[in-house]
């Protein structure tokens, strides 16, 4: 299933023959883009994995005061869709564009990536080896760097390749910051020589670059970190408190004040009108539809989940090898490819929701698989095997035993397909329902025309939308857990 | 509760036998440890016997009842308790213990078991509010709640602290013995294998290489190798002639002719006046008894036990003398 | 419309929405790469003119373009409006419009329409110059590309690339001077450092806040600018236009076409008719300050000229969808 963009790929690639493709690949401009793109995607990759691992700290292992609040505020970003953090950061700071541009606004809205499973595998890292480190003379300082780190990187670098594969996919952003990367070309082509061959090659080479990436990600993930019986304690920052609390409420500011200030003047300086009950319906819309999208990759998500848990074989490895390839691709691509497909062998369900659904599940499956697999993994096939010799059956033990205890981790993959889900664009516009809207298309159908007055209001629901999975996401991931 | 009965079980992973022929039977009421050391097929035998992993051949009968590979472990009457426990982390005490049992058996038969293990009004407490040994005691009252035909215990011990450990060997036993459960208990350790069970099988390389009573085991073991295996030994080699073997330690009875090797208990070296002298290199003492590492005059080191006592200082000379027959195994041709 | 109604039904009973297709065959279904809020209202009135319901699907035009030829035969789309003629030029070379009927036709001038009877254009826009007063006088300004590129406007210059108009006026510039030239004032324009912008609001917007002297843009971003704004005299960007049949005065259209095997082509005819209508075409000049394809209609709100009057470049407007050499020639220059 997530192979059938990759097919749609291959076919329109080689439709005019292999010269063709060789002509695209050859030019010197998709190499520079090429290049263009993965400089950007190592840039924010890298400053995500800096921001989200201190931010991880601070809320996940120190006493920074208000640090449960920050924890939400800091996690909150994710429900900022890169093209309304892109048009408000231009509106406040007119100079930000070309790479610094892009550099900041994906960023900020991405960092969350490496926030969420750094602060989870903190909270469950067990402490005492680095109690043993301390006592064998190191400072707090040196230990976080020997020990934390290596405890956090299999989490830290999950987070930053799925921060990676993001920035390779988004076009929001970097169109509105004028970036010219590698989505671009593939938009160019669309738009400009309304050919679809050369789209498909750079999207092949899309595909290539985040393959060399997930499968790196996996050769320098090493072994997940023991699990510790006890919760760590928080550790004192001392005179590095106030910069810390500085730090963190800059931090909120950046991400999440300058979307909302500049939606705030945008709707109080602004003459246009809005319907409030259109706003509501397009609210009921993106709920819905989100919800499909996310019920339907939740779905999808658990068998190859749970086979990546509990097996690591070869089968495994591929499935979620393909999942992060889609996960790579612009949303009109995968849109593309499932019109291709949809009207060809399911042309009753063509532009349907579960239509959409599925092209949000292809394109957000890694999300959920991850998260899937960290909740499958909170429930060891041990627990599983004393329920059938307690007289449960194979359905009876996954009801009582599995579903409870990996519920949580699902729940929260769940809440972030959904909120990803809602910001989606591309792939919506393409397979949506005729006639139905939700908060991104209105947002993009206003802001396309400059009515950013008219557009702030669905900017600001579609804000809250997302913000309510992004809380309870939360929670589950930072809350101290003390049943554990 | 009824006996259970392991007829040439041969089980494994892939074309590699892990078990080949493992025959034993244990008594209803009785307790079986299956000692070995790790990698001996200690665990596969429990997951063929709990039903999670299938046989290649062989038969399991769990009293009249023959448990084929096509009994799933829930209907198999097993109750397993794993290393650490295994409590399940979302249910408290009293919900892991009638994990099994039918709604409206719960509430009588939890208090009874938690009043067997010792843990009565525990039942509200979360499992990661006890400590190591309670959550081993939870984990062997659940698995006797629904009343299984037979009991396994997979290293239950392992992860506790000695003391502990000494503790709860004999609240375990003694839980079983009063729910009259007829248990299989599988460990690497010999002491808890000799001490706690009725009849010890020693498992190597995937078959029983003796299956008797402790005391049996340990004064009359098969071979050299579950000689070794049960407890500390003393050993020379030597060459028996006409019931007599030399030794440093003089010449000693035994029973056998030719090549061979000659193995003593530490508790067998007896110190005092008469004896091979030796001289004393080193005392661990360990309050009810102390080892003592002595030189003999050829060289060769040795370890005696000793119960109380003088046990003399490094640096004494003291005389070493046998006691009792020493073991002796004729070498393989 | 049963717009409306729809969504509530799909928010209220999702499941059973979403089993069944949400347009039926009997509806007239219309793929507009054009946006909401600049046609919905008129969209909306489209419906009594064509006597069946109709539905609108909005997108972008090149995106609707590639998403009408992967569906092919199997679209249920009857009509495809566009928001340039590049994009109905090339669907329409893979056969997928059906031809025109005449009385259409005839409604519009002919350089506005296809040889081909396959699209007919329903508005026109003209690229303009945006300029700064602040910065720039109007005198000072370009009047031919040629000017464009003179060395004094070195940085100073906006544009987008990847903006369909930009092409569609380099396409112009190919055609109308020759590859040579084109190479030739390409590789100047690269070399003095244009300021490149996603869009024509970009430039419009950078302008209007004082960071940019100059940018080719459309003439109608500044009234729509201007109306978001609260009014022209709030604009402190203003509009320099050029003539002289200079390819920096091309005028591209947005435009209509019927879709090859449409199981609606009467409505779909009507629809057509209705967009060249005076309701539709004043609707164009008033509210999104086009020019009306249709020259018989004026704009009761803006000062537009006729579209015939208007001092475009002669060019077959079907050839600007040829654009595979002008995005090759970009490349050439580094500019696409």
């Amino acid at each position: 299933m997530a192979v059938l963009p990759l097919v749609y790929l291959v076919v329109r690639s080689f439709e005019r023959g292999g010269s063709v493709v060789w002509d695209v690949l050859a030019r010197t401009r998709t190499a520079e883009l090429a290049l263009r793109s993965l400089t950007l995607a190592v840039s924010v990759t890298a400053a995500c994995l800096v921001l989200g691992v201190l931010s991880a700290w601070l809320v996940a292992r120190s006493d920074l005061p208000g640090r449960r609040a920050f924890g939400v505020l800091l996690v909150l970003p994710l429900a900022v869709p890169s093209y309304v953090a892109g048009f408000t950061w231009i509106s406040v700071v007119p100079d930000l564009t070309g790479f610094a541009g892009a550099f900041v606004v994906l960023t900020l809205v991405s960092y969350p990536y490496v926030l969420l499973p750094v602060a989870a595998a903190l909270r469950t890292a067990d402490p005492s080896v680095e109690e043993v480190a301390r006592s064998l003379g190191r400072t707090r300082r040196q230990v976080f760097f020997a020990v934390t780190v290596r405890q956090i990187r299999p989490a830290a670098l999950a987070g930053g390749l799925l921060v990676a594969l993001y920035v390779l996919s988004d076009f929001g952003a970097v169109s509105l910051m004028r970036y010219e990367a590698f989505t671009l070309g593939i938009y160019t082509s669309y738009r400009a020589t309304f050919d679809r061959t050369p789209a498909a090659i750079l999207g092949l080479v899309l595909v290539v670059l985040a393959i060399a990436l997930t499968v790196g990600e996996r050769r320098a993930r090493g072994l997940v970190a023991h699990r510790g019986r006890r919760q760590p304690s928080a550790a004192p920052l001392g005179r590095a408190r106030v910069p810390a609390l500085a730090g963190t409420i800059a931090l909120v500011l950046l991400t999440l004040g300058v979307p909302v200030v500049s939606l705030a003047w945008w709707l109080a300086a602004g003459t246009s009108t809005f319907s409030v009950t259109d706003v509501l319906a397009t609210t009921g819309n993106t709920v819905a539809v989100s919800a499909f999208g996310a019920l339907l990759t939740l779905l999808l998500a658990l068998p190859v989940g749970i086979l990546a848990a509990r097996h690591q074989g070869r089968l495994a490895r591929g499935v979620e090898l393909a999942g992060f390839a889609g996960h790579a691709l612009p949303g009109i691509t995968v849109g593309l490819a499932l019109v291709f497909f949809g009207i060809r062998f399911a042309p009753a369900l063509y532009q349907t929701v579960p239509m959409l659904a599925f092209a949000y599940a292809v394109l957000f499956l890694p999300l959920a698989v991850g998260a899937v697999r960290t909740g499958v993994a909170h429930a060891p096939p041990v627990l599983e095997d004393v329920s059938r010799s307690l007289g449960h059956g194979r359905w009876r033990t996954g009801l009582r035993v599995t579903v409870p205890l990996a519920a949580p981790g699902v729940l929260a993959g769940t809440a972030l397909v959904f909120l990803t889900c809602a910001k989606e664009l591309p792939a919506t516009l393409l397979l949506r329902p005729t006639g139905v809207d939700t908060l991104a298309t209105e947002l993009w159908t206003r802001t396309e025309v400059a009515a950013y007055a008219a557009a702030a209001p669905y900017a600001a629901v579609l804000l809250v939308v997302a913000a309510i999975p992004a809380v309870a996401l939360d929670r589950f991931l930072l809350q101290d857990d003390s049943r554990r | 509760m009824s006996g259970l009965t392991v007829k040439r079980l041969v089980a494994g992973y892939g074309g590699d036998p892990v078990l080949r022929e493992v025959d034993f039977e244990v008594q209803e009421g009785g307790l079986l440890a299956v000692l070995g050391p790790s990698g001996c097929g200690k665990t596969t035998l429990l997951r063929v016997l709990a039903g999670f992993h299938p046989a290649s051949s062989g038969e399991v009968w769990l009293g009249e009842r023959q448990l084929t590979a096509d009994v799933p472990p829930e209907r198999r009457g097993i109750g397993i308790v794993p290393q650490e426990g295994a409590l399940f982390p979302h249910l408290s005490v009293a919900g892991n213990v009638g994990f099994g049992l039918r709604r409206g058996e719960r509430g009588a038969r939890v208090e009874e078991l938690l009043d067997l293990v010792g843990l009565s009004g525990f039942g509200a407490r979360m499992p990661g509010e006890l400590s190591g040994g309670q959550a081993q005691r939870v984990a062997l009252a659940r698995a006797l709640a629904p009343r299984p035909g037979v009991v396994l215990l997979d290293e239950p011990f392992s992860a506790l602290d000695a003391g502990l450990r000494e503790e709860l060997r004999a609240d375990v036993r003694a839980t079983l013995r009063s729910a009259g459960a007829t248990a299989l208990l599988v460990t690497h350790d010999q002491e808890e294998a000799l001490g706690m069970a009725d009849l010890v099988a020693v498992l190597r390389d995937g078959a029983v290489a003796q299956l008797a009573r402790p005391q049996t085991i340990y004064s009359s073991p098969a071979d050299l190798g579950v000689a070794l295996f049960v407890g500390e030994a003393v050993t020379f080699s030597g060459i028996a002639r006409s019931g007599l073997v030399r030794t440093p330690l003089g010449t000693l009875p035994v029973s056998g002719e030719g090549h061979g090797t000659v193995l003593l208990r530490p508790e067998q070296l007896i110190l005092g006046t008469d004896g091979v002298p030796s001289i004393v290199e080193d005392v661990l003492f360990h309050g009810h008894d102390a080892s003592v590492l002595l030189r003999l005059a050829d060289g060769t080191r040795v370890r005696s036990r000793v119960q109380g006592g003088v046990t003399g200082r490094a640096g004494d000379t003291v005389a070493v003398s046998v006691n009792g027959t020493a073991l002796f195994f004729g070498d393989m041709p | 419309m049963r717009r409306r109604a729809r969504i509530v039904t799909l928010a209220a009973a999702l499941l059973a929405s979403t089993l069944t297709a949400c347009s039926s065959a009997d509806d007239l279904i219309i793929y507009s790469g054009r946006n909401e809020q600049l046609v919905g209202a008129l969209l909306d009135q489209l419906e009594d003119a064509v006597g069946i319901d109709v539905e609108v699907r909005y997108g972008g035009s090149g995106e609707m373009a590639a998403q009408l030829l992967e569906e092919g035969q199997g679209t249920e789309a009857d009509v495809f409006f566009s928001q340039d003629a590049g994009a109905l030029g090339a669907i329409g070379a893979q056969g997928r419009l059906a031809e025109l009927p005449a009385d259409v036709l005839g409604m519009v001038p002919e350089n506005y329409q296809a040889k081909d009877r396959s699209w007919v254009a329903t508005s026109a826009r003209a690229r303009v110059i945006a300029y700064d007063p602040r910065v720039v006088e109007e005198s000072e300004l370009p009047r031919t590309i040629e000017e464009v590129v003179d060395p004094k406007w070195k940085g100073r210059v906006g544009y987008a690339p990847a903006n369909g108009s930009w092409q569609a006026f380099v396409t112009s510039v190919r055609v109308l001077k020759g590859e040579d030239f084109a190479k030739d004032w390409l590789k100047k324009f690269a070399a003095n450092e244009p300021k490149r912008f996603d869009n024509n609001i970009s430039i419009l917007k950078a302008v209007d806040e004082g960071q940019l002297p100059f940018g080719l843009i459309n003439h109608y971003y500044w009234y729509a600018s201007a109306a978001e704004k609260g009014g022209e005299a709030n604009m402190k960007a203003k509009l320099h236009r050029v003539g002289g049949g200079d390819p920096l005065a091309l005028v591209n259209v947005a435009g209509v076409g019927i879709i090859q095997g449409s199981n609606q082509s009467e409505a779909a005819r009507k629809a057509v008719r209705f967009l060249l209508s005076e309701q539709a075409q004043r609707h164009f000049a008033d509210q999104t300050a086009e020019y009306p394809a249709n020259p018989g209609v004026k704009s009761s709100k803006h000062q537009l000229p006729p579209i015939t009057d208007l001092q475009s470049p002669d060019i077959d407007l079907s050839k600007l969808s040829s654009l595979q050499e002008t995005v090759k020639l970009l490349q050439e220059a580094g500019l696409s």
